[in-house]
């Protein structure tokens, strides 16, 4: 459905240096920032696919290069088998977009009256608008604002009404660009399952950018981690944590202190990469391990070969750590 | 027969999206209205001015109030048509800055249609001012027997809608620059706002090189100037009817060629 072969996009800037005040006037030297580069990736009809990466990855350039807004320096793009740049009326046709950021609305018109332009603009027929409307109405509950002006509606109305009119001409590919960014908790919670509905009801192809790690777990099969313009991860979630390597840590609490204090000691002079001694406090001995490559069970056998447990707690991987290290690296 | 069909689906929306900014703007009755009053009080005092200079001296370099009038009127009138029907193209660089544009680039219409009917207004104070001057001015030159009415004022209103083409045109180049520049409002001055300024008056009382430079390079003298050459003064052949139609078409070309060029070349905001 969607297809990104070898995308490049890079942009000329100013270099700055010791050019300053009038002497900037006349230009200088530029240099060539690459954005994004040598990104790939395909996604198949119904998919869920988030996509992640710091700020100034190139989320937004690569989501503008497949939406038609930019045109990439090399590469291509194929939405349901059209190049977005060559024929973009087409590409508007089988895409709704959304930017959490902007609305798409009319600012100063009821909500109704956006949905009416949209309808005319994508020449559906009124009829076939009002089935549709009716269906995303009891999909995402508009009923209640769609007579308001739009400045007046509250950031998640706006949401649900910018989901709608992305969504009115019934186009197989959603593109989301942030659409939870600045709702409370009980807002991102509805329109997560609004998401999820589309997905699995109307069959929406959707990708999704977005800073809140909750957005990918609860809805995404599958992640795409942009770091500094190329494409440093794509595949499942589970898959994320697992090759990041990110270790489980362990709470044992040994029967007596000594018990726990001979432990230590000998854990740190194991030096094993596997196991290894991260703290101690009181009766309590904290080890980090690497899941992937041993057993719960195995560790804790291990642990016991100096002594009786009385308590053991395992606290696995926080997917939001697991993100911010793949960022860092 | 197709392209017929889709000519039509393209006025149609134009139509349709004009109708629905107008809602937009009707929100806001008082400024609506306000604005429109004090257009034509803006433009009327400065024609006073000119009134003003042309009652104590007779005339300008040949041009006596009434012709003055009529130029004047033939401008205003042309630009009135030309910011009523595609206003918001002369504010390109709002949306370049703001990222805005990333919208209409998503909608299956063209961008230039799009950004023509954003924030639509009927001058209507402009073109009550424009059309009453050019009453005046032409009923006066027909009483005075230098015109045939019947034959000016035809000619007249196609100059007004080639005047209207000719300064979209340029206004068009302009903007396009915007995708390269991003801040264009400097550049602006020059060819729309000074430049209409300038032909506001007879081109005989500027310097040669002002001259042609306004009837060649920024040909905005064929709005006005050179057509009430032929309509009023018969000083030149009917062949500067023709050139006028050329300098919009050129305009216009030109206009067209740097848009399309320029957004392809459109780099957008961050995020």
């Amino acid at each position: 459905m969607i297809e990104a072969a070898h995308l490049h996009k890079s942009f000329k800037l100013r270099k700055p240096g010791p050019r300053k005040g009038l002497r900037s006037l006349i230009g200088g030297p530029t240099f060539v920032k690459e954005a994004v580069r040598d990104v790939s990736f395909t996604i198949a009809s119904g998919e869920f696919t988030g996509f992640i990466g710091p700020n100034g990855a190139g989320k937004s350039t690569t989501i503008k290069m497949l939406s038609g807004i930019l045109h990439p320096s090399s590469g291509s793009v194929r939405l349901g088998g059209i190049d977005p740049h060559r024929r973009r009326v087409e590409t508007a046709r089988t895409l709704g977009v959304l930017f959490g950021q902007r609305t798409q609305l009319w600012w100063d018109l009821p909500l109704r009256d956006s949905f009416e332009v949209l309808g005319a603009m994508y020449r559906m027929d009124p009829q076939r608008r009002r089935a549709r409307l009716a269906e995303l109405d009891g999909l995402l509950r508009l009923g209640e604002f769609l007579d308001t002006p739009v400045r007046k509606l509250s950031l998640g109305q706006r949401m649900r009404g910018d989901l709608a009119a992305a969504l009115l001409h019934e186009p197989p590919i959603l593109i989301l660009d942030e659409p939870t960014i600045g709702l409370d908790v009980s807002a991102k919670r509805d329109i997560r399952s609004l998401l999820r509905g589309i997905n699995e009801e109307l069959g929406t192809t959707i990708l999704l950018t977005t800073h809140d790690m909750d957005d990918i777990e609860q809805l995404c099969g599958r992640v795409l981690v942009l770091t500094d313009g190329t494409l440093s991860y794509d595949g499942p979630i589970g898959g994320l944590r697992s090759r990041i390597g990110m270790p489980a840590s362990i709470e044992a609490t040994y029967r007596t202190l000594e018990q726990a204090q001979a432990a230590w000691s000998a854990l740190q002079r194991l030096d094993s990469a596997s196991l290894a001694a991260v703290g101690l406090q009181e009766r309590t001995l904290t080890v980090q391990c690497s899941l992937e490559q041993s057993r719960f069970m195995d560790v804790l056998r291990k642990l016991e070969a100096y002594g009786e447990l009385e308590d053991a707690r395992m606290r696995e991987a926080d997917f939001e750590d697991a993100v911010q290290r793949l960022y860092a690296n | 027969m197709t392209t017929l069909r889709s000519v039509r689906g393209l006025i149609a929306m134009h139509l349709l999206l004009i109708r629905f900014s107008f809602r937009s703007s009707m929100q806001y009755r008082f400024n609506f209205w306000f604005g429109t009053i004090a257009s034509a009080v803006i433009a009327s005092v400065e024609f006073s001015l000119l009134a003003v200079i042309l009652a104590r001296f007779g005339a300008i370099q040949g041009w006596t109030l009434t012709e003055s009038a009529y130029l004047y009127a033939v401008l205003v009138l042309a630009k009135a048509l030309y910011r009523s029907l595609a206003s918001d193209v002369h504010h390109l660089e709002k949306y370049l800055v703001s990222g805005d544009l990333d919208g209409l680039l998503l909608r299956p219409v063209p961008v230039l249609l799009a950004l023509m009917t954003r924030n639509f207004s009927v001058r209507v104070g402009e073109t009550l001012l424009g059309a009453s001057m050019l009453a005046y001015s032409l009923a006066a030159l027909a009483r005075d027997g230098a015109i045939e009415l019947w034959v000016a004022l035809p000619l007249t209103l196609a100059a007004v809608v080639n005047g209207a083409l000719l300064l979209f045109g340029i206004g068009l180049a302009t903007a396009a620059m915007g995708f390269w520049m991003t801040r264009i409002e400097v550049l602006q001055n020059m060819t729309e706002d000074a430049a209409h300024t300038a032909v506001r008056y007879p081109l005989s009382i500027y310097p040669g090189w002002l001259k042609a430079l306004l009837s060649t390079a920024l040909p905005v003298a064929f709005v006005n100037y050179w057509p009430a050459m032929f309509i009023l003064k018969g000083a030149v052949g009917g062949w500067t009817l023709a050139l006028s139609a050329a300098a919009s078409a050129a305009a216009l070309a030109a206009g067209g060629w740097l848009w399309s060029r320029g957004l392809r070349s459109y780099q957008s905001t961050g995020s």
